[in-house]
């Protein structure tokens, strides 16, 4: 067994033993449980998406407790500001009875933060988080000052109460790398549900993965080689989304505003080098940008009035666009090389 | 490096694979444009002899070879290969991904393992066959022109086409034929002017007989041959007409000749200017006629009548009175000039242009009643030069043509009288004409009803100044109290 093969096998091993962990809280949801952890390995940050009671708050609580890292959770409310996040420089008295400024750090210095509802904070507040999530660090009183590694921050979001709430605006959209949609229990899982949560012992967590393990893991996934007509598959999707594109299908130039971002592909490639690895494989296939392409992607195409008034679902939008680039690369080859 | 050979092997096997179908594909296709281009050797079998069914197949086979030596030539590219191994045998983009980064500088340890992986899982794949035949559309034609060669292989030459039209003639009329064909060979040689006067003599003379009546058709009327059903009864002979020509066709040569038969229709002026007007006017009502139209018509009318008829005043009222906003006059002088143009019509046609006796009497005071000179006879009740206002007399300027209506009944009467001088303006009054001995026949509040409600439609329908609308109705007011 060489070295990478080790690696490999520790990245799989790990994986699946953070994903069974989780499992043991959690309920169903096995694609949210799995998009949540290709989003931690991938370096990037999610977004969960689901009516309230399906246990989004639940999920990031139990994967922070799997993970040997700090976790601080923020209720977004309309009153919530900046500082409250990222802290702010107060007057202490040292022992010698002189006052100076020191920095009070914020929740967001913590390696898993949870942003619980964030769209009922102002965007004022919400773009306190820009910086951090994208850059790693935040600027209190002039002084850069770096959030721990890894940084994952998992913000949830109720999509039908709407009122009193800020929707994010795009640029903080852009910098979720997936967008997650809870969706409800099947009946069978219901029963676990509740078999689970009202019996006199609830299921312990282990702490299976370190801070540095995730950033090994992180390092690992970026080795992982693209063929160049995958890397053109996604692009070819990416591009897809956009109502201008020359090839664009039907459906992105009629309800499309704004297609996705190269944010978008990058999200794609890394949530594809992930699943390969969780996978056991060396290499990105075509498969795995195909299933990374609603949690990347659907956060970032912005339907244009008539997509919205024909209340066209952006999953559905983005797998037309899927079909559309792959019957593309196919049809633009030989028939023998099919 | 063992395994490496083994993956080069994979690879090696799929590229044989696919260039044995392109082979099949084009193969098929030559091997149809082939069949077809021996399709057309053998339809051509008498021109080019008893070689012709060897060099169509050949031609199949050459075609056939051809496409089968383009498909094989043709280039696989590695990486197409590799990506057809990959959906073939399931392998993930293993193959493509392992050959595009393993020969790169910059790969990394994973890569490695990548290739080893792959190397590992090509060598226990058990080889099948992964291409697929693809059937090209002429493929599936190909028998069409296959069986078509074999059956014009077998069957006799046939005739080319030598570029004549066909001889259909019976053999009876061939010699009848070349007879003709000799009379106009001479025809043809004498000199033109003369030819063309002494064949349209003989043509005439000829077309008259044919017609079977030579009193009813005179020398020149060409109509007539147009008409000649002995021709149109004649069996079509389509050789006889190449060879000799039709005679009516050579009437047409002569186009001074030709009649006119469109003047036939158009001659009539009465019939020209009457379907005009009944197009104009056909189931619309007055308000409905274009005013544009009818004033087009009456001008036509006018100037026609200026040429040399008698409606031409008929016609100018008209104009006048459709200035005037009144369609309905207007309608009534376009149908008066109408009636004076089928009257000089008719008079034109029955009479030939001959005039006298009563016929021409009665037709000659209808023009000059027609044209309002108030020289009329003694069937008017008076002058119609004289005017309306009663005491005036005999007036130089006439004011106008009176009504249809005070004509239309003995019992209409005139009224003349004279201005009485006093302190307001006055007229004596006397009734004249044959009723004005009569005693009255109508009852006048009979009669006033049947005023005011006309003057009520006049007031609706006509254009009287608003500001009189009181007064005239104070009138008529004023009568019923009386």
């Amino acid at each position: 067994m060489s070295q990478q093969d080790s690696r490999v096998r520790a990245f799989v091993t790990a994986f699946e033993a953070l994903r069974a962990e989780v499992e043991k809280v959690i309920v169903g949801h096995h694609d949210v449980i799995t998009h949540v952890l290709t989003g931690l390995f991938a370096g990037g940050h999610v977004l969960l998406e689901g009516v309230p009671g399906l246990g989004k708050t639940l999920l990031i609580k139990t994967l922070s407790e799997g993970l040997e890292l700090s976790f601080s959770r923020v209720q977004f409310t309309p009153d919530l500001m900046p500082a409250d996040i990222i802290g702010t420089n107060i007057i202490v008295e040292d022992a010698d009875g002189r006052k100076h400024f020191q920095f009070q750090h914020g929740p967001i210095f913590a390696h898993i933060l949870l942003a619980d509802e964030i769209n009922r904070a102002t965007p004022k507040t919400q773009s306190a988080l820009l910086e951090g999530m994208q850059e790693g660090a935040v600027t209190v009183g002039g002084a850069s000052r770096p959030l721990p590694a890894p940084f994952f921050v998992l913000a949830t979001q109720n999509p039908i109460e709407m009122e009193g709430t800020y929707p994010l605006p795009e640029a903080q959209l852009d910098r979720f790398l997936f967008k997650l949609r809870v969706r409800y229990p099947a009946i069978d899982e219901l029963n676990a549900i509740i078999d689970r949560t009202t019996q006199s012992r609830p299921a312990t967590v282990s702490r299976v993965l370190s801070g540095p393990a995730v950033l090994a893991f992180r390092e690992l996934i970026r080795e992982v080689p693209i063929a160049s007509h995958v890397r053109d598959f996604a692009s070819a999707i990416v591009m897809g989304t956009h109502p201008q594109w020359e090839h664009s299908p039907e459906v992105s130039r009629r309800f499309v505003r704004y297609g996705a971002s190269p944010r978008g592909a990058q999200a794609l490639v890394l949530g594809g080098k992930v699943r390969a690895l969780a996978e056991g494989r060396y290499n990105v296939s075509a498969e795995d940008i195909k299933a990374m392409a609603s949690p990347a992607l659907r956060h970032r195409v912005i339907l244009n009035f008539e997509g919205e008034a024909e209340g066209v679902d952006t999953d559905t939008l983005i797998g037309q666009v899927v079909e559309d680039a792959e019957a593309t690369a196919v049809q633009s080859r030989e028939p023998f090389l099919r | 490096m063992e395994q490496r050979v083994g993956m080069d092997d994979l690879l090696g096997r799929i590229r044989r694979e696919i260039r044995r179908r392109r082979g099949e594909y084009y193969g098929l296709r030559g091997a149809f444009w082939g069949a077809v281009a021996g399709f057309a050797v053998l339809l051509a079998k008498q021109g080019v002899g008893g070689t012709a069914p060897w060099v169509a197949g050949s031609l199949v086979v050459i075609g056939a070879l051809a496409g089968v030596v383009y498909g094989v030539a043709r280039r696989v590219g590695r990486l197409d290969t590799a990506r057809v191994a990959d959906r073939a045998f399931g392998l993930h983009d293993r193959v493509a991904t392992t050959l595009e980064w393993g020969e790169r500088a910059d790969r990394t340890s994973l890569v490695d393992a990548l290739v080893a992986d792959t190397l590992a899982r090509v060598q226990a794949l058990q080889i099948k066959g992964v291409v697929r035949h693809v059937l090209p559309r002429e493929g599936r034609f190909l028998p069409l022109p296959v069986v078509a060669c074999l059956v014009l292989a077998l069957m006799p030459p046939i005739p080319l086409p030598s570029g004549r039209l066909p001889d259909m003639l019976a053999p009876g009329e061939e010699e009848r034929e070349d007879r003709t064909r000799s009379t106009m060979l001479e025809e043809t040689t004498r000199p033109l002017a003369k030819d063309a006067q002494k064949r349209a003599s003989f043509e005439e003379r000829d077309f008259a007989q044919r017609a079977g009546g030579g009193g009813a058709t005179t020398a020149g009327d060409l109509s007539a041959i147009f008409k000649d059903t002995s021709l149109a009864n004649q069996r079509p002979d389509f050789n006889s007409f190449l060879k000799k020509g039709d005679e009516r066709l050579k009437m047409l040569e002569q186009m001074d000749r030709l009649p006119d038969l469109q003047s036939d229709f158009t001659n009539s002026q009465y019939k020209m200017v009457f379907r005009k007007s009944k197009s104009l006017t056909g189931g619309l009502r007055p308000n409905q006629i274009s005013p544009q139209k009818l004033r087009e018509l009456l001008e036509e009318m006018e100037r026609l009548g200026r040429k040399g008829g008698n409606w031409g005043n008929d016609a100018m009222e008209g104009m006048e009175a459709l200035e005037g906003g009144q369609t309905d006059r207007a309608l009534e002088a376009m149908q008066k000039a109408l009636d004076k143009m089928r009257a000089m019509d008719d008079a034109e046609r029955s009479g030939k242009g001959l005039r006298g006796g009563r016929e021409n009497e009665r037709g000659s005071r209808g023009r000059e009643r027609g044209r309002g000179d108030g020289m009329g006879g003694d069937e008017q009740d008076f002058g119609e030069g004289e005017g309306l206002l009663p005491g005036r007399g005999r007036s130089g300027s006439p004011k106008g043509e009176a009504t249809q209506r005070l004509r239309a009944s003995p019992y209409d009467v005139g009224v003349e009288g004279e201005s009485r001088r006093g302190r307001k303006e006055g007229f004596d009054t006397n009734l004249t004409g044959r009723a004005g001995s009569m005693a009255s026949r109508l009852q006048y509040l009979g009669v006033i009803g049947q005023y005011r409600k006309m003057m009520e439609d006049a007031i609706t329908r006509e254009q009287v100044p608003r500001d009189y609308h009181d007064q005239i109705r104070n009138y008529f007011q004023a009568l019923d109290e009386r």
